[in-house]
């Protein structure tokens, strides 16, 4: 039989005990990777970009370098496999498990034009029921990027107003700017692509920079590498499968190299081809140049976009100035990773010569020195699963300050919306522990006060 | 209902402030003084438990449920209100039941210093979420940080670790009950040979 005294201590250690098991174990237990249900989470769910800008008279110019483990140039792949050409193009849950998707960086500009995106970012173009979203369906490939005054209910994406409005809200500067850098379909023609989001993800006018190298009707490729110049008529799959890029081999095809695919050719099993053609674009789409070379080295991706602070396109591309004070706002896909599974920023004020969250230096001359241009680092953020829907809701507990049009900046940290994304694709398993988790706190203490007042009896006794 | 629960809070987040300081001074001290405060426990007490279950109440009625529920803030700001009350409760009980004994010896007082602490701290961390809610945070939630609770992280715990607290539960009141059963049966026997 314990002594009253010895099953105190026990019952107090058991108490401790549990209180310290709760604090080092907590928020641990439902957060998993679940392809099935479209949940992958990144490692980090944060990642740095440092950002340049720079303007002259006639160009602006961009200078972004971020951490990338190794690069990844390489996507939309054909693969010779079992006797037959098959197109590998699929959008990877996460990692693409094979390393092929392609690192890219994209950025969204308003000229103040679409008001609620200085405030809330890209946050309001994600609408409901978004492609790669849990439960989004099979016929959701098409649901992407739209702004919310595009539809007669936001939340509806099918709900597309008339093209006369879509026409008027175009006129009126209602549209994001999109430039959008990749490794392989833009970035070895020294370009980034042209972009634009209104009632869907637009490409700007003029000739694409790639084209399908895909015959469906043949079910092989249209081109191939030609032998007499790169040396080999495809590349191996087991040079690239990882993410790996031979740098004594080209990595991509463009118009201006290929040959006509040689359908007598013995091709082994292993084969790979590009799936896609590069080629030179033209008109609104050709306006963005990657400055020099964009580059990986030593862990970081460097790029330098420079584009006309007026391209002559002002219903795709925004017309910026000086002295004007602009959003932006950035993403990153890097580790292989497509769709939603990327970076943002939250929105960024961006003066040209005048005060603003970041400053663009003005030069004389064609290039900037960037040693004398001042450097902000951002903080990127992982999204999750939330939708401009959740955040205008009574759901959301700050709905009513986007009602008021209070900046996200002022509420929420990057970490902790990135925390958020998370929790949100884990809503319901999440809300059940901790639930029980409440109830279990409750009893704990109760449990404890009880006994250890049997153990030490009623002041009477 | 947000401005009342945030006038509210005030008188037990006062009360339950002193009576951890008295508990403090109580099982340091058993000067005149201490006492003095200690015989006034009960009373703060149970002042703060009723004024802490109308803060609560108002704090439910600031958002809809499913709202409160759906924010990570909301979740831990309700998990540490819901677990202040009932530390401050289960203090008033124990204090109420026991008497002046929970003073007797330096495992009692440990026991006492224990829950005082368990409820400030639970206090503390329930006004700084409250804070970050009602858009003022503080930098309490770093410190918060340090002790392995990050504010934006729900705090729920795993279902092993929930099984595992279900058998501490079970197991604390089964030891009490056999240990004073125990030493009740001898008592028995020794009155029923008188």
């Amino acid at each position: 039989m314990l002594h009253r005294r010895t099953a105190m201590i026990v019952v107090a250690a058991l108490f401790t005990a549990a209180l310290l098991l709760s604090l080092f174990t907590h928020s641990t237990g439902v957060v998993h990777n679940d392809p099935a249900r479209n949940i992958w989470i990144p490692p980090e769910l944060t990642m740095p970009v440092k950002l340049q800008v720079a303007y002259n008279d006639a160009r602006i110019f961009f200078h972004y370098r971020w951490p990338a483990r190794q690069p990844h140039v390489l996507t939309d792949l054909l693969r010779y496999s079992h006797g037959k050409w098959q197109r590998q193009l699929r959008t990877p849950i996460g990692s693409d498990p094979d390393g092929i998707y392609e690192d890219r960086l994209a950025m969204m500009v308003d000229d103040g034009s679409v008001p609620e995106f200085q405030r809330y970012g890209g946050y309001i173009t994600v609408g409901a029921n978004m492609r790669d979203f849990t439960g989004s369906g099979p016929d959701a490939a098409h649901r992407r990027k739209y702004l919310p005054a595009t539809r007669r209910d936001p939340n509806d994406w099918y709900s597309i107003v008339d093209q006369a409005t879509l026409d008027a809200q175009r006129r009126a500067g209602y549209f994001l700017d999109l430039w959008h850098w990749r490794a392989h379909l833009s970035n070895p023609l020294g370009r980034s692509d042209d972009q634009h989001i209104a009632w869907y993800r637009l490409y700007d006018s003029g000739e694409p920079m790639f084209v399908s190298n895909w015959d469906a009707d043949s079910g092989q490729p249209r081109w191939m590498f030609d032998p007499d110049r790169a040396g080999v008529r495809a590349l191996r799959w087991e040079d690239v499968a990882g993410g790996h890029r031979d740098v004594s081999r080209p990595y991509y095809l463009s118009a201006a190299t290929a040959v006509p695919f040689d359908a007598t050719h013995e091709w082994r099993e292993g084969d790979v081809m590009p799936g896609q053609v590069l080629r030179e674009p033209s008109g609104s789409r050709d306006e963005i140049r990657v400055q020099g070379e964009g580059r990986w080295a030593d862990g970081y991706w460097d790029v330098t976009l420079v584009r006309a602070l007026d391209t002559g396109h002002p219903l795709e591309d925004k017309v910026l100035r000086d002295q004007g004070v602009y959003s932006i706002a950035l993403s990153v896909h890097r580790d292989a990773r497509a769709s939603r599974w990327h970076y943002v920023s939250l929105p960024l004020q961006l003066g040209l010569g005048r005060q603003a969250e970041l400053m663009a230096t003005r030069f004389t001359g064609d290039t900037p020195d960037w040693s004398r241009v001042d450097a902000r680092e951002l903080t990127l953020f992982y999204p999750g699963q939330v939708s401009w829907k959740h955040l205008s809701s009574a759901r959301h507990a700050g709905s009513k300050y986007i009602a008021k049009g209070v900046p996200v900046k002022y509420r929420h940290k990057e970490t902790q919306l990135a925390q958020y994304g998370v929790e949100m694709e884990f809503d319901r398993e999440i809300r059940r522990q901790w639930a029980l988790s409440l109830v279990a706190g409750v009893l704990l203490v109760a449990s404890f006060v009880f006994s250890v007042s049997l153990l030490l009896g009623r002041r009477e006794d | 209902m947000g401005p009342y629960h945030a006038i509210m809070v005030h008188f037990p987040v006062a009360l339950w402030t002193v009576a951890s300081g008295i508990i403090f001074f109580r099982a340091l001290s058993d000067g005149p003084l201490a006492r003095a405060f200690d015989r006034v426990l009960v009373s703060l007490l149970v002042i703060g438990v009723v004024t802490g279950v109308l803060s609560y109440v108002l704090g439910l009625l600031v958002w809809p449920p499913d709202t409160l529920q759906t924010t990570p803030l909301g979740r831990n700001h309700m998990i540490a209100a819901s677990w202040s009350l009932c530390s401050w409760a289960a203090v008033l009980f124990l204090r109420w039941r026991v008497g002046e004994r929970v003073w007797a010896g330096v495992v009692n007082r440990l026991i006492m210093v224990g829950l005082g602490a368990l409820g400030a701290g639970q206090l503390a961390a329930t006004g700084t979420l409250g804070g970050h809610l009602h858009g003022a945070p503080a930098y309490l939630s770093e410190l918060m940080r340090v002790f392995g609770w990050d504010v934006y992280h729900t705090f729920y715990l795993p279902t092993w670790v929930l099984l595992s607290l279900a058998v501490v539960i079970v197991a604390m009141p089964a030891l009490a009950i056999v240990t004073t059963r125990g030493h009740a049966a001898p008592m028995q026997r020794q009155d029923a040979g008188k």
